[in-house]
């Protein structure tokens, strides 16, 4: 309720990237981040064989909430992948509007290929059927069914469940990257960022939660090599 | 082992030749002719039967075939051809009369031929497992292929994944279609896409609040089906009722084709209105219902007739099962002949025991409401019901359950203390010739309809000036807007708000919080029971005297903001009766019509209810024997009622003093809010009563003697002065926020209720009023005409239509 009166228009309105489509904003990046060998050892997640690390698609998303249900959207895609030359190209896919929904959900499709492998944390209870509940109210084909989806939620409990004081990405990253975030916007906050940007207030929220997306795909992509590391 | 002494093993009334209601029935009139108030009959009928339809897939035609089932009775024939016509179907037969047979015949036809898929929705998890259960047996018998699962909180989650892929009819219940399947529809989707009947069975359940809630969800179920592009046809099943196809087009809010006459054979029903002696006739102290009803099916029992008595709570049901054990089931050898059956038992258990009821290896089983629904149990030759049920139509549902081809059955209700049940009985011609209630809905009562457009508007973006049910949506939308859960953009509302609002919404209850009552006996800190909201202040004030399955507790500590009562275990003999008075304000009048020499009006009004303080009350004898003081905030609510007004000139003639006609308004609103509660199917407390001054300047409470006594706005006792306006008038209101719709109806059989009010002041043998007709009075050296109760009389006859 307290929204509503935040309806004043802020001045700071500047959202990063390209507007590809209306409302829908595309920022890319590419870093060096990790260096993965050419096939990534998947014995921590007991799977047979290793993958190519091309194949790999790190992705993030940031929601209106944790309701779950048909209500509760994702405004916000973020992936990561590594290119050929090795290096980590971050894309995120931002909606300014919530009409620009669809043509975000359209762009992601784009970016997986059947052999796509998804990279996630604790992606297979929220991200992906959050997803797959906007692409059917969107009336879309569903990209992320049939994908293998490799989530490191559960083989981080494994290994370190009772070890650390809990198993959320900030805990696995400080413990086995040495990542300590500043000026973080903790991802809880996400939703109030986005709506008070589309109640017309400011921007600035909207673009700590880009860089705090940005730093969950790094992170995924090192706990992802960390592991790697373990089974070898 | 040594029984107890069993006073009725020679009894004459033991039938030698069994299972005849009609016999039994006789001996009974005979024998106990000064307690029964009431006998008749109702005759049975023959069964018309048609040939299976030539259009049944084989292989299920097979089936039921190999289940014994060679024809259909006339009405699933019926159901048949209007659900093949594509006819929404409403299917209003008796108990035991085949009911599912009309549904399971086009679903099962649909899933075998079209890949069709069907949700049934049934009011009680019990009913949706008998029912998984009987479909599995029939898919077995014909090994058709066809998949029929339960969903309910009991799903674990790992199978709801499988449910919802490969189900082909899904068995739920309403809470778990508005709280997890509408949700969460898009999981649904390959369900839903395929969706082509909802059955939606025991819909006479249906009604009030729940019901008006209910109508919200399939409103919620239609739009979800809209969007997977599919309008499933609805089947819905009613016991009887007075209104079945307005009820169940009010339900879907479409036409649908009622089918009313059952083809299912029924022997005689003989029934017999039982008003347990009178024992003490200083007191007017009567037997007990249970020592009656125990003897009753003591009798029916040992003259071979298979038995089912129903009790009102799950203690009564346990006290007459071990009555009637410790007669029945002595050796501790042999199988139990007598089963108690009620909700709290293990599915396991009540499995075991309708198995047992339909193998006939039981001879009596007693249960609560549970068995009024469709469970199978096989058929019975006597009902005895201990206590009233509430209505008129679960009485008949009840006596329903008895009765077997060609056989008389005989039905017996036993009267309780209660001023309904002693109407009840001593009124044996409404009974007889009254019709079955109404079952009535609002579905578009305000706090309602937007609870349900919240959660419509979470499931899917509403577009444009998209209707919900029978009104656009927009104003609504607005509301939600301003409070921040939906945002507009263009055309379309879309849900923002991080909550998951049906969670917040439930069907069965009004908000604002249910109190808990906390059991403090002997250090003990356990729950034993919920009350609601608006029944709180009249109930669980310290001091009160708060029944549990007839064990009186003793409110100790109420704590209002955390809704909780502490109460501890008490031995009185007394209850307690909460003086709540209310204060009117007219709002707004929808209607007036002329009532005799005076008006009756319809309307809204404004409710503001205080409780100043209890009466302690003695059991049996009901006299007033103290006082206790309340403290609790004020109730407020806008609401809908009915109200009957005198002109001042008419009660100037009418009555000597303002007082007797203050006390005869008091006496007048009690005995139409009996009579009023009967005829519309209300609980008792969704309903209320007041009396207050027309224009909202004082109210009347009932006094320690159970007289009229003036209040002024500040609710304390106040006197008029001899030239202020005096219309006093008596008000029923609808106990729920906004109202549900019970009071029009109310204005509708105003005169019946007027002429009703009358025959019950009339016909009760009290001297000054009593609970059963003016409400309690402590008696006055007073001559006859200007007792309560000839009072309450001259102010109804001013009412009566001229």
């Amino acid at each position: 309720m307290q929204g509503v009166t935040q309806r004043a228009s802020s001045s700071d309105r500047f959202v990063p990237g390209v507007e590809i489509a209306p409302g829908l904003f595309l920022t890319g990046a590419t870093m060096d981040w990790g260096c993965p060998s050419p096939m990534i050892d998947t014995a921590f997640a007991r799977w047979q064989e290793p993958v190519a690390y091309d194949r790999l698609l790190h992705f993030d998303t940031e929601t209106t909430g944790l309701a779950g249900g048909a209500g509760t959207r994702a405004w916000m895609i973020g992936a990561a992948d590594w290119l050929t030359d090795g290096r980590f190209r971050v894309r995120q896919l931002t909606t300014t509007t919530m009409g620009a929904e669809t043509a975000m959900l359209r762009t992601f499709a784009q970016w997986l290929q059947p052999n796509t492998v998804l990279v996630s944390y604790n992606g297979k209870c929220y991200d992906s059927p959050l997803l797959k509940t906007r692409y059917r109210l969107a009336r879309l084909p569903d990209p992320l069914s049939g994908l293998v989806h490799l989530d490191l939620l559960h083989p981080v409990r494994r290994h370190w469940k009772g070890v650390w004081e809990n198993c959320r990405l900030v805990t696995a990253e400080r413990e086995l990257l040495g990542v300590v975030r500043e000026d973080d916007l903790p991802g809880s906050e996400a939703p109030a960022a986005w709506l008070s940007y589309l109640r017309g207030g400011s921007a600035v929220n909207l673009r700590r939660v880009l860089a705090h997306n940005t730093q969950d795909l790094k992170s995924l992509a090192g706990v992802l090599l960390h592991l790697a590391r373990l089974s070898e | 082992m040594n029984a107890l002494p069993d006073r009725y093993a020679s009894d004459e009334l033991v039938l030698s030749n069994p299972s005849d209601g009609r016999s039994l029935a006789q001996r009974l009139t005979k024998r106990y002719a000064a307690r029964i108030t009431g006998a008749f009959m109702v005759p049975g009928r023959e069964g018309t039967f048609a040939p299976l339809p030539d259009d049944l897939p084989p292989a299920l035609a097979q089936a039921l075939r190999s289940r014994g089932i060679d024809q259909l009775y006339s009405h699933q024939t019926e159901a048949w051809t209007a659900t093949q016509s594509g006819a929404h179907v409403a299917i209003v037969t008796p108990t035991a009369s085949g009911k599912s047979l009309c549904y399971t015949l086009p679903v099962i036809t649909a899933a075998m031929t079209q890949n069709a898929k069907a949700l049934y929705l049934f009011p009680t998890k019990a009913l949706a497992q008998d029912q998984v259960a009987e479909l599995l047996e029939l898919n077995q018998a014909g090994d058709l292929g066809v998949k029929a699962f339960t969903f309910d909180g009991d799903t674990p989650g790992d199978a709801r994944q499988a449910i919802r892929l490969h189900g082909d009819i899904v068995v739920s219940n309403p809470d778990m279609l508005h709280q997890a399947i509408l949700p969460h529809h898009t999981k649904w989707a390959q369900f839903f896409e395929n969706l082509r009947y909802v059955v939606i069975d025991e819909v006479h359940t249906y009604r009030g609040v729940f019901g008006s809630h209910v109508a919200n969800v399939i409103r919620r179920l239609k739009r979800v089906c809209a969007f997977y592009g599919v309008t499933p046809q609805f089947i819905l099943c009613s016991a009887t009722i007075g209104n079945p196809k307005e009820h169940a087009e009010a339900l879907i809010e479409d036409v649908v084709t009622a089918i009313t006459e059952s083809g299912a054979p029924t022997g005689d029903k003989h029934v017999l209105l039982w008003n347990p002696p009178v024992v003490n006739p200083d007191l007017g102290l009567r037997a007990s219902a249970r020592s009656q009803t125990n003897r009753i099916a003591r009798l029916a029992i040992k003259s071979g007739m298979k038995t089912l008595v129903f009790a009102q709570s799950r203690t009564m049901v346990e006290v007459l099962t071990k009555y009637l054990k410790d007669v029945f089931d002595s050796d501790p050898r042999k199988p139990a002949r007598i089963r108690a059956y009620r909700g709290g038992y293990l599915p396991k258990e009540r499995r075991a025991a309708e198995r047992e009821m339909r193998a006939g290896t039981i001879d009596g089983i007693v249960s609560t409401s549970a068995l009024e629904l469709g469970v199978d149990i096989g058929s019975l030759d006597v009902v005895v019901l201990n206590g009233y049920p509430g209505s008129v139509a679960a009485t008949w549902q009840r006596f329903g359950r008895a009765g077997r081809r060609q056989q008389a059955a005989l039905g017996v209700l036993v009267a309780s203390s209660d001023p309904l049940d002693q109407y009840l009985v001593r009124h044996p011609e409404f009974f007889q010739g009254a019709p079955p209630e109404h079952a009535r809905i609002q579905p578009d009562q305000p706090l309602i309809l937007l609870d349900h457009i919240r959660c419509a508007a979470f499931e899917l973006p509403f577009i444009g000036d998209e209707m919900f049910g029978t009104e656009v949506a927009t104003p609504w939308l607005d509301v939600l807007g301003e409070e921040g859960v939906l945002h507009r953009e263009g055309e379309r509302w879309e849900w923002i708000a991080d909550s998951y609002p049906a969670i917040a919404v439930s069907l069965r209850s009004v908000a604002d919080g249910n109190f808990v009552v906390v059991d403090r006996t002997n250090g003990r800190q356990t729950i034993i029971a919920e009350v609601d909201y608006t029944a709180a202040p009249v109930t669980l004030y310290e001091g009160a005297i708060h029944m549990i399955q007839s064990v009186p507790y003793q409110v100790e500590r109420l704590d209002w903001e955390g809704r909780k009562a502490y109460v501890t275990r008490t031995h009185v003999d007394y209850y307690t009766d909460a003086i709540d008075y209310t204060k009117l304000k007219v709002l707004d009048c929808f209607d007036t019509s002329n009532a005799g020499c005076g008006q009756a009006h319809h309307g809204e009004v404004h409710v503001v209810r205080r409780v100043p303080g209890y009466k302690k009350i003695r059991f049996y004898s009901h006299e007033n024997i103290g006082f206790g003081p309340v403290n609790l905030p004020d109730q407020e609510l806008h609401t809908t009622a009915v109200w009957w007004q005198l002109a001042q000139v008419v009660l100037d003639a009418a009555f000597e003093q303002r007082q007797q006609a203050l006390d005869g308004f008091l006496g007048a609103a009690y005995a139409l809010h009996i009579v009023a509660t009967v005829a519309v199917m209300a609980e008792a407390r969704d309903l209320q009563k007041s009396v207050g001054s027309g224009d909202g300047a004082w109210f009347v409470s009932a006094d320690v003697a159970g007289r009229g006594q003036i209040r002024g706005s500040d609710g304390q006792p106040a006197s008029l002065a001899a030239d202020a306006p005096f219309t006093p008038t008596v008000y029923l209101y609808d106990a729920f926020p906004g109202g549900i719709g019970q009071s029009e109806p109310l204005f509708n059989c105003r005169e019946d209720l007027v002429a009703q009010s009358v025959t019950l002041i009339e016909r009760c043998d009290c001297r000054d009023g009593c609970p059963g007709c003016v409400g309690p009075v402590l008696a006055a050296d007073e001559e006859a005409v200007t007792t309560p109760k000839a009072l309450a009389l001259r102010v109804l006859a001013l009412l009566v239509a001229l």
